[in-house]
């Protein structure tokens, strides 16, 4: 816990020290001028609550892809890595920490999205099941935490994790269906979609837009946790074999 | 050796060593495999939501075309991180040191990226095009291809113009090229025509990168007249050499303000 918490005070501070780590909250409300832009120009109106809720999603996958997954891969350019391995606290739990402060800040653009659709075009999130909307956007970090792990894992084996990060991204979005609906997809891409808990994320956000009762919410919910919790045990069982082999073949720093 | 020829060697120098960045970044596989995939994934991910607004095709073609071109604008606007780059590497205080101007590092560095950038959103188009059927008017298509190369070129010059803003504020280059892209998918005419925000608005759009070698595309795919997309054309580049003539006044004294006040430091 103690390295939880330590993890979560370290990376508010660095977020604080480094002004890029608030990219998403500058692309989240950019987004949403677009995607409502889009919309409007083309009098779906209807459409607005879901190009609302696409910068969130979105911005939650920026930080566990961009900033997450880079946090190991950070701490070994800067030769961090030896002295953090090196504590008694388990990297894990300073990760995990880490990625919770992360995390919190992909919310925000929650509280940005609402704040722009208002002022710029007078259209807010349509709160019809309010809290199924806040389980959903927790749960929603939760598994993007999750994620992030993962990609954190995976990325310190890589020599370039820039090529993939700077790539992911759409492929991920679209995947996701953060905008248009899985369904919509050719058959081919469903199965795929279906493992990334961000497509089951997405589904809900919208429905929980509608005055419809939500089908299934508590089973779809679940798969959101179930998906991001494997990702966090993928992650760290990677992560303990990738340090492991870095502590036998002396390459924690050069590898 | 004459001033000129030395200005172009430095220049074919830095060209080179921003090729070998390039290569050690992606291999031809790794630029199919990822930086393309991306690319198609983004100009698809904008052709969908046009399929899904349920109008007519033009709606999800004027969305394709516009976000294949947008991707020459982020390539474009990615060599402002070339002063990163450098600082990363600890060679940033060397080059403002040495006799020769930055700009000219700089300038020529990142210049593959125009060349990344054309070559990007032109398989973007083609391909994307090609997936959700949209007609390429055969030979009227092929000035498509030049027409992208100016945008490019456009929006790298426009780049190399923020690479000097950043110089001494490195701890906001990524927020500034992301912010830069953002805001030109969102007011150059990608993703709506430019009528559709204030009128203010369209005239500041008309003095960025890609607005008005956008309209010229569009144009040839319309099948307007040569006079109206040579005018647009014509305008891209006035706005091309207009960044880049900002660059060479701004990026010397961006400089040596940082080499005075000591702000340009080694490492992150």
């Amino acid at each position: 816990m103690y390295g939880y918490l330590a993890g979560l005070k370290l990376e508010a501070r660095l977020i604080h020290a480094h002004p890029d780590s608030l990219i998403p909250l500058v692309t989240a409300p950019l987004f949403t001028i677009i995607f409502l832009a889009i919309v409007r120009e083309s009098g779906r109106y209807d459409l607005q609550p879901d190009a609302l809720m696409a910068p969130v999603l979105m911005s939650l996958w920026w930080v566990a892809l961009q900033h997450g997954g880079n946090i190991i891969t950070g701490d070994r350019w800067q030769n961090l890595l030896e002295s953090i391995v090196a504590v008694p606290t388990s990297l894990a739990s300073l990760l995990l920490g880490r990625v919770t402060t992360v995390m919190c800040l992909g919310l925000v653009s929650f509280f940005e999205v609402w704040a722009i659709g208002e002022l710029l075009f007078g259209v807010s999130p349509a709160f019809e099941h309010p809290l199924e909307l806040v389980l959903i956007l927790v749960c929603t970090a939760f598994a993007s935490a999750g994620a992030s792990v993962a990609f954190a894992a995976l990325f310190v084996m890589t020599r370039n994790a820039y090529t993939f990060t700077n790539s992911a991204g759409f492929p991920l979005y679209l995947l996701s269906g953060v905008f248009v609906p899985v369904a919509v997809l050719p058959g081919w891409i469903h199965p795929v979609s279906s493992v990334i808990f961000m497509s089951w994320s997405a589904d809900l956000l919208r429905a929980s837009m509608k005055s419809a009762a939500i089908d299934d919410f508590w089973l779809r919910l679940g798969v959101v946790v179930l998906l991001g919790a494997v990702s966090f045990l993928i992650g760290r069982l990677v992560l303990f074999y990738v340090l492991r082999r870095m502590r036998t073949t002396g390459e924690l720093a050069t590898a | 050796m004459s001033a000129i020829a030395t200005t172009l060697t430095i220049m074919r120098h830095a060209f080179r060593a921003g090729l070998s960045d390039y290569r050690s970044m992606y291999t031809w596989k790794s630029w199919l495999a990822g930086w393309f995939v991306r690319v198609l994934a983004q100009v698809s991910f904008f052709a969908l939501i046009g399929e899904r607004l349920g109008s007519d095709e033009r709606t999800t073609f004027y969305l394709l075309v516009g976000n294949a071109l947008a991707v020459a604008a982020v390539t474009g606007v990615f060599s402002l991180n070339a002063t990163s780059a450098e600082r990363w590497a600890g060679t940033l205080p060397l080059l403002v040191a040495s006799p020769s101007s930055p700009v000219i590092v700089f300038g020529s560095r990142g210049s593959y990226l125009a060349v990344d950038g054309a070559l990007s959103a032109l398989s973007g188009l083609f391909v994307a095009g090609a997936i959700f059927g949209m007609e390429l008017p055969w030979p009227r298509v092929l000035l498509v291809v030049p027409l992208t190369m100016l945008v490019a070129y456009s929006c790298y010059c426009f780049g190399t113009f923020l690479a000097g803003i950043v110089f001494r504020f490195r701890d906001i280059n990524s927020f500034v090229v992301l912010t830069s892209y953002m805001t030109i998918m969102a007011v150059c005419g990608v993703n709506v025509p430019l009528t559709y925000y204030p009128e203010a608005l369209e005239w500041i759009s008309r003095f960025l990168p890609l607005t008005n070698g956008l309209l010229a595309i569009r144009g040839v795919f319309d099948g307007d007249a040569a006079s109206a997309i040579l005018g647009d054309a014509a305008l891209e580049a006035a706005v091309a050499i207009g960044w880049m003539t900002a660059a060479l006044l701004s990026f010397n004294r961006l400089a040596s303000r940082g080499r005075r006040d000591g702000s340009l430091d080694y490492g992150a």
